[in-house]
């Protein structure tokens, strides 16, 4: 298995916008679990360092979060994508799509080589 | 960021321990549902609980970022802070009483003598838009040169010209004429004040036409008052001065004239009046050029200072000066600020604001030097504590924020007292409340600029208190304290050294303090005991107007020359005479007289025949005058008092010499027992007395006429309004006692605010002089017991003590006394009557009295805590540790 991926600044926040857009009100170890997982493991996640996103994105009003009862009935906070939060994601998400796009083709190998 | 996570990151600080335990059970709940997972797909409990926790990583770094991300980091750590000192000061309540009542004294001092500033000199007039763009001339001017000024000068400026304050008899329907106080205004006054009447109109040119009644406007307040508000008031007759006027509009509410001080104005009339309706427009005053009597207001467009009105205005003064004037500096025309409800000169103003610059500086600085001493010594205490946590490794930096914290808690306590001291003290000078000046007056407690002022003092005097202490507590090499102990002499000395240094300052700032609310005060005092020459008990004063009482001249002079004959009919009165002014009224202008090669200020004052046998003041030479001084005289007789006729006179017999004021010569007849008292110089004025002669009787002075009476009783006015005219009103009615005390009524109210900050400097001083007494024998316990031990007497024991503290005392009096004699020097530098003040305030009372009671006070704070020293046991002091 090769070195995991260190997530760049900032992106953890849309991580965790994305997997509350997709999969509805989740808990910490939910949120962080189902990272780990739709990055094929690939991304270095301590699962703590989620904690200090989720204060981040509640004071900026993104989600919003409520102590309730896990499937196999243990206490645990959910957290669920607000309004603003989803609006926030739309903007983020096609910011990513175009910088990744640019980084692409910045990076491409036949476009470099023309030079 | 956003003003949302602003706010909850300032609130987290408040509901710290609930988000705490939230986190805590996030995590426990993260890891249990970890665990159960990894179970649930077969793994062992005890490797499950492994993976869970290694995939977590540092519990502790966890919630570390996240407390980071919550909050300031600084704003929780200064929440930290305050909520420990806060538990602190449960603590030591006695320190913390201490301490903010301290803090709360004197910053209220301090806002206090900001709102007295504020209110008193910083106030706009009442009622005016935009008062600040409103100039006026310092000296007044002949209307015909404000006409010149106001057509001729190309000054792009409204002006208007107006006499007042005006004394006017006012009658509505069968009520007896009141004495009021109105303007006689040119047509540009209320344009160029930019208000609009209430009701009515104001004056128009088309006001003199002959024959038609005199109009009037009158004040908002008077309409209420004496015309019950009636809406359809306009048109409506009055008597003014005993004419008959009507009235043509209403000002608006607040409007208390452009010069509401001393008295407002509640009358308007227009300078075109006939001067038997306004005796003040005597002598054809629109055209005379014989003597100045307009003020002159200005309403200043934006863009023009006062600076370049005033050059424009003294070149054209200057046009039309026909002898080109010796001084070419000196300007004819002085602009000066018109829209403050007091009009100074800036040179009274810069003395003023530098007074209470100083006062407050001193004010808050010996409070800020108390509360030092106060907290280093109980910093003292708390060495070991600091010692500790410095060797545990606390941040140096951070104890001393902490400690800073400490006094920013107390500081805002104590602002908050301060509001509720000054307070207190507003409603102990209320009620000095002077009834003939107007609402804005002492209208002060709710300034919302002083609460501000109150907290920003709050918070400065908590950095300034604070910091010094907390430098000298948290000082590195404190933390051989732990090692060698806190008593070690070495040690204690040093600091020791800060504290000197703070009660020395305290004892100089007292003593400056003092000293100057000593002169002040004494002054004040002495203005209001001073001994006339003669006894005042038995006289009364009440003052009658016939001018604008509607009397002609012929009428007035034969009432006046009659007056003695008739009124000594009454059973009780034994002696009437007649003067411009009541006897010994202070704070009056003096004219400058040369006699010889001298020249003087002298005070002018008119007096009837007998004046000095009424008031029982004897004639040291001479005589005064009799019946024959009515009738003016080519070279009229004067009389003057004691102190004029040593200044002026020297030891020479001055009966007979010649005084010359202006163009008019007196030749002295008698010299009189007369002191007359004037405000803060504690020393008689020189006065001269000129007969009141019959051309003198129809006079239009403020004042009106002065009738002085002996009598054996209270005044039956009655039976006197009976035995004159009945058209006459009788006003200011008092016994000449009340009269000298109502001049003095503005003193007064100045003691009022005085006395308290010469006793709180002085109590401060010696509160923080005993608390570092006690705290020296206190750090000393184990040498006073070695010396003990060694056989020294209790009372060498007690000297060594009182020694330090009496250098302490004896350097910060001198101190003191040369930084008072400084700040005079300084004062009477910037404006000059000060000068006079100060060179007449070299009492022996200030200068012993003073220094004496702050050193026996000062040794008394020092020997009560001393005397402790004599009850240490040595056996126990050198066992202890």
């Amino acid at each position: 298995m090769g070195k995991k991926l260190d997530l760049l600044q900032g992106t953890l926040d849309l991580l965790v916008l994305q997997t509350l857009a997709s999969m509805g009100p989740l808990h910490g170890y939910g949120i962080a679990r189902r990272i780990e997982q739709q990055s094929g493991d690939e991304v270095l996640l301590n699962e703590g360092t989620i904690y200090a996103a989720l204060v981040r994105l509640q004071q900026r009003g993104w989600i919003s979060g409520v102590w309730g009862a896990s499937d196999n009935n243990r206490r645990a906070k959910y957290y669920s994508l607000t309004r603003s939060g989803r609006k926030r994601l739309t903007e983020e998400t096609s910011y990513w799509q175009r910088l990744s796009t640019v980084i692409g083709r910045v990076l491409s190998p036949s476009e470099g080589g023309k030079k | 960021v956003t003003p949302r996570e602003l706010w909850s990151k300032l609130t987290a600080a408040f509901h710290r321990r609930k988000i705490e335990s939230d986190l805590e059970d996030e995590i426990q709940s993260h890891i249990e549902l970890a665990k159960a997972d990894r179970m649930a797909r077969g793994v062992s409990a005890e490797e499950a609980a492994r993976q869970a926790a290694v995939n977590f990583g540092s519990i502790t770094l966890a919630k570390e970022q996240a407390r980071e991300q919550r909050g300031i980091r600084s704003f929780a750590i200064f929440a930290q802070d305050a909520r420990y000192a806060l538990r602190g000061m449960r603590r030591s309540p006695g320190f913390t009483l201490v301490a903010v009542v301290t803090l709360a004294l004197g910053i209220g001092l301090c806002s206090m003598a900001f709102a007295v500033l504020s209110g008193a000199f910083l106030q706009p007039l009442p009622g005016v838009p935009d008062a600040a763009r409103l100039a006026t001339l310092e000296n007044p001017v002949t209307f015909p040169s404000f006409e010149n000024f106001r057509d001729h000068s190309g000054l792009n400026a409204r002006m208007a010209a107006y006499i007042g304050p005006a004394p006017v008899s006012v009658g509505v329907g069968d009520a007896p004429a009141e004495r009021i106080t109105g303007h006689i205004v040119s047509l540009e006054y209320f344009s160029t004040i930019g208000i609009e009447p209430l009701l009515g109109r104001f004056f128009d040119p088309a006001e003199d036409r002959p024959g038609e009644a005199p109009v009037a406007v009158v004040s908002e307040r008077f309409w209420r008052i004496h015309l019950h508000a009636v809406p359809d008031v306009i048109g409506s007759a009055i008597r003014i001065n005993g004419r008959p006027a009507r009235i043509v509009g209403v000002a608006p509410k607040d409007f208390l004239g452009a010069s509401p001080l001393p008295n407002a104005a509640d009358i308007y009339l227009p300078v075109t009046a006939d001067a038997r309706v306004a005796p003040e427009l005597t002598g054809d005053a629109l055209h005379s050029t014989a003597y100045p009597r307009f003020r002159v207001l200005l309403r200043l467009p934006p863009g023009l200072s006062q600076r370049a009105a005033e050059a424009r205005l003294d070149a054209q003064a200057r046009l039309l000066e026909d002898r080109p004037s010796r001084d070419k500096k000196a300007r004819l025309v002085r602009v000066i600020d018109g829209g403050s409800l007091i009009p100074l000169p800036p040179e009274a103003r810069a003395m003023i604001e530098v007074f209470y610059g100083l006062m407050v500086a001193l004010i808050l600085t010996l409070t800020c030097a108390n509360l030092a001493g106060l907290i280093l010594a109980r910093g003292a205490a708390r060495t070991r504590e600091i010692a500790i946590r410095l060797s545990i490794g606390a941040d140096r930096a951070r104890l001393v924020r902490q400690l800073l914290t400490e006094s920013l808690v107390l500081a805002a306590l104590g602002g908050l007292g301060a509001l509720a001291a000054s307070r207190a003290l507003f409603w102990l000078i209320a009620r000095f409340r002077v009834d003939t000046m107007p609402a804005a007056w002492l209208n002060w407690g709710t300034d919302a600029r002083a609460a501000i002022f109150t907290f920003a003092i709050a918070a400065a005097a908590g950095i300034g208190f604070g910091l010094m202490p907390a430098l000298a507590v948290t000082r590195p090499e404190l933390a051989n304290a732990l090692r060698t102990g806190v008593t070690t002499l070495g040690n204690a000395r040093r600091r020791f050294g800060l504290r000197n240094l703070f009660v020395v300052y305290q004892m100089a700032a007292a003593m400056m303090l003092m000293l100057i609310m000593g002169a002040s005060v004494l002054g004040v005092l002495g203005s209001l005991n001073q001994p006339a020459g003669f006894e005042v008990a038995p006289l009364y004063v009440f003052s009658v107007d016939p001018a604008r009482d509607g009397l002609t001249p012929e009428e007035s002079a034969a009432l006046c020359a009659g007056m003695a004959e008739r009124l000594t009919g009454i059973r009780a009165i034994e002696s009437v005479t007649i003067a411009d002014r009541p006897p010994l009224a202070p704070g009056l202008p003096s004219v400058e007289m040369v006699a010889g090669d001298r020249t003087m200020q002298v005070v002018l004052q008119m007096s009837g025949p007998r004046f000095f046998a009424t008031l029982g003041a004897p004639l040291v030479r001479g005589a005064e005058f009799t019946d024959r001084d009515w009738l003016p005289a080519a070279i009229p007789p004067a009389v003057i008092n004691r102190t004029a006729a040593k200044e002026l006179f020297g030891d020479a017999d001055p009966l007979g010499r010649e005084i010359r004021q202006g163009a008019r010569t007196f030749q002295v007849i008698g010299v009189a027992a007369y002191d007359q008292p004037q405000v803060l110089i504690n020393k008689p004025v020189s006065v001269m007395f000129v007969p009141f002669t019959a051309k003198d009787a129809w006079r239009a002075a403020a004042l009106g006429i002065t009738v002085v009476v002996r009598a054996r009783g209270p005044l039956d006015m009655a039976a006197i309004r009976g035995l004159l005219d009945p058209r006459m009103t009788m006003f200011h009615q008092q016994t000449l006692r009340e009269s000298i005390d109502e001049t003095m009524r503005g003193a007064r109210i100045a003691m009022a605010f005085y006395l308290p900050i010469g006793a709180f400097g002085l109590v401060l001083a010696c509160v923080g002089l005993a608390g570092v007494t006690a705290q020296t024998v206190e750090r000393r316990r184990k040498e006073i017991g070695i010396r003990m031990a060694l056989g020294a007497r209790r009372s060498q024991l007690l000297g060594l003590i009182m020694r330090e503290g009496a250098t302490m005392v004896g350097i910060g009096a001198c101190m003191g006394c040369i930084g008072a004699y400084a700040m005079a020097r300084v004062l009477a530098a910037i404006w000059s009557p000060l000068a006079q003040i100060v060179s007449g305030s070299t009492n022996p009372w200030l200068t012993l009295f003073i220094p004496a009671l702050l050193i026996s006070l000062a040794a008394l704070a020092c020997y009560v805590p001393a005397r402790r020293s004599s009850s240490i046991d040595p056996l126990i002091a050198l066992r202890e540790e």
